[in-house]
């Protein structure tokens, strides 16, 4: 009973697919530990994940129940969840008693750093949400670690919830180190099953789905990234993960208008860890590159500027605006040195090819903007083909150039605009650089 | 509305067509549909690439079997965006799914102008699925369709290419009258033992056509 209690605490699973046999689950059902529902409610709202709208929410023709049944399309990849399945939850909550976790960080924050830290604590001692709004490069994660250590040593389980499963594997590792004892899981689409209850919860914002009422703390990282911005859903599984009003805790470098408007504890960092500024992009004009490209050509300036970096040994990024645009490019670079790969959304060895970057075995990468955030190459120098096409957002722009000068060894990089006309999403991406430099220096 | 597969708004290019009739549903997005690979008219009974009848087929054509397939169409190749959005479709229980491929399938179904009769589930396989794909399809599709067999207990895709053409005894006759003229309709055709096996129970009970129609050539 132990076992399916770890598991099932602050959790909301389908019932056919729990790692314990059927009869042990009836017994706890029998028992009155475990707690059973629909999985579509009465007012055909998903029970996972809270999706209600009549495009998602499908009636079907049940061959089982031999009547009309709904079935959830949103949350469908994690197991179907319809009206005639059940979803089941532990009713008792668990309370933690407060020990005194070890932590074995020992790096140093800046003042900034620190000065962050501290405000973040104290919205966590009141219970209130927090934003931290920190440039790229500026050391958002080890800021988190004090109040983090704190917290769970408090006896709060916690849950660090990032956009993206790259983003996921890159904070799991940092975290695994620096609470070595702490029992943590790492969730997202494919993850080996875990055993035993994790105190600290590393995870893909769609694996909250899965959570109701589990956290004493939400950690949003990347906050504004897509898929949030644009998915309601994500937003409302957020809320449903956390206990009664406890806290969450936002952390951007591109925080929306809203966010900042609705935010009331605030953290601002406009300052890299080393205390060097943000590479401020270049504009630079590539008239017609949709044409050059359908004709099987690169235009000549970004031919040079990809020779210059092959020349200068410097590892290189460039952002495409689309997928097909890669693959249009992909060989034509490949030409020039068939080392550089192209890395998208749908390409399973994207882990691997970064990693190629990193260690230097490859020069350079076309990508979309899956890897806009989340990556740090030394000296990596940044190109944006397109910057000027509509799927480039002030905030994409920024967290691309903020790839560029990361580290105190190299903290210059060039930033390149490649454009066919200047937008006004590059003009305030390129302004706000400026302006978080201007304050950062002071 | 978005695309059913990848969930990119759909950019329906206007036509002529939509004007006057009104009577397009796109479901899935141009670049999706451009993913799943046609197959041109080769083997007259099952689509295999070449010219006349092929080598399985006409292997076929040696066994009790001869006959009993007098024509039949597999509409797509079972590459890769296929094997998605099988996946998607019959594993992940995404029923809307049908609509995807339905219009092109009554399309061909309805060209034979014989009656419409899917492959069965067994009962216990189709509770757990909680709908029948072929069904599901035709229903989207607008298609009539009737069911004249009913199959067995045994479960297809557990047992390898030998066992599965050594099967007998797979459907019996679930006692509605059985039309001259009949298409089969399936979602895969493999080997094409389970069609076969369809087929010949159909002639034995006084059909005098049994043409077939696959969404996919695996």
């Amino acid at each position: 009973m132990k076992e399916i209690q770890d598991f099932l605490v602050g959790r909301i699973w389908l019932r056919d697919f729990t790692p314990f046999p059927e009869e042990a689950i009836e017994k706890a059902i029998n028992q009155g530990f475990i707690a059973v529902q629909k999985g579509i409610t009465e007012k055909l709202e998903c029970a996972r994940c809270l999706e209600n709208s009549s495009e998602k929410i499908i009636p079907y023709n049940c061959a089982k129940c031999e009547r009309i049944c709904y079935y959830c399309r949103h949350c469908i990849r994690m197991g179907r969840v319809s009206s005639c399945t059940d979803l089941i939850t532990w009713k008792e909550p668990l309370e933690l008693s407060p020990y005194s976790h070890s932590f074995s960080w020992n790096g140093e924050l800046t003042n900034l750093q620190q000065q962050a830290s501290d405000e973040l604590d104290e919205s966590l001692r009141r219970n209130r949400s927090h934003l931290v709004y920190a440039v790229c490069g500026a050391g958002k994660t080890e800021l988190l670690f004090p109040p983090l250590h704190k917290a769970l040593s408090e006896g709060k389980r916690i849950c660090i919830a990032a956009p993206r499963t790259d983003v996921v594997l890159e904070l799991s590792p940092r975290l695994k180190a620096a609470f070595p004892d702490t029992v943590m899981h790492t969730l997202y689409g494919g993850a080996i099953f875990e055993e035993g209850f994790a105190q600290l919860v590393v995870a893909t914002t769609h694996q909250l789905y899965r959570f109701q009422q589990a956290f004493d703390l939400v950690i949003v990282d990347e906050a504004d990234a897509y898929p949030y911005s644009y998915d309601l859903a994500l937003a409302r599984a957020v809320t449903k993960s956390l206990k009664e009003n406890a806290p969450i805790v936002y952390v951007s470098a591109t925080p929306s208008k809203e966010m900042l408007k609705t935010a009331v504890n605030q953290s601002k960092i406009f300052r890299r860890f080393h205390g060097h500024p943000l590479p401020v992009p270049e504009y630079r004009s590539l008239w017609n590159y949709r044409k050059s490209f359908n004709t099987n050509k690169i235009p000549e300036k970004l031919k040079d500027w990809v020779k210059l970096r092959l020349e200068k040994n410097e590892p290189f990024m460039l952002f495409f605006p689309t997928i097909e645009m890669i693959r249009q490019a992909e060989p034509l670079f490949k030409l020039i040195d068939s080392r550089i790969e192209a890395v998208h959304s749908k390409d399973e060895d994207r882990k691997e090819k970064v990693m190629k970057l990193r260690r230097g075995e490859i020069p350079g990468v076309l990508t979309s903007s899956i890897l806009e955030r989340g990556v740090t190459i030394a000296n990596v120098q940044v190109g944006i083909v397109g910057a000027d096409e509509a799927v480039f957002e002030a905030a994409a722009l920024i967290q691309m150039a903020g790839r560029a000068g990361r580290s105190s060894a190299f903290p210059n990089g060039e930033v390149i605009f490649f454009h066919n006309g200047i937008s006004r999403q590059m003009d305030d991406a390129r302004n706000l650089i400026k302006f978080y430099n201007q304050e950062g220096q002071r | 509305m978005n695309c059913y597969l990848c969930e990119g708004v759909l950019d329906l290019k206007p036509s002529w067509r939509d004007l006057f009739f009104m009577d397009r549903e796109e479901t899935v997005c141009l670049n999706c549909s451009a993913t799943f690979e046609k197959l041109i008219q080769g083997c007259k009974i099952c689509s295999a690439s070449g010219p006349g009848i092929c080598e399985e087929c006409t292997h076929w054509e040696t066994t009790e079997f001869r006959g009993t397939i007098d024509y039949g169409q597999c509409l797509y190749v079972y590459n890769d965006a296929m094997k998605d959005y099988f996946h998607q479709f019959k594993f992940l229980q995404d029923v809307v799914l049908a609509e995807v491929f339905a219009e092109e399938l009554v399309k061909a179904v309805r060209k034979t102008k014989a009656a419409a009769v899917p492959i069965p589930m067994n009962p216990v396989k189709l509770r757990e699925r909680t709908f029948a794909q072929v069904d599901s399809i035709l229903e989207a599709g607008g298609a009539d369709y009737v069911h004249l067999l009913q199959k067995n207990e045994e479960v297809q895709g557990e047992k390898n290419k030998g066992e599965r053409i050594s099967t007998r005894g797979l459907f019996t006759l679930n006692g509605n009258s059985v039309p001259k003229n009949i298409v089969l309709v399936d979602d895969m055709y493999t080997t094409g033992t389970t069609l076969r096996l369809a087929a010949k129970i159909l002639k034995e009970a006084g059909a005098e056509t049994v043409a077939f129609v696959a969404l996919i050539r695996a």
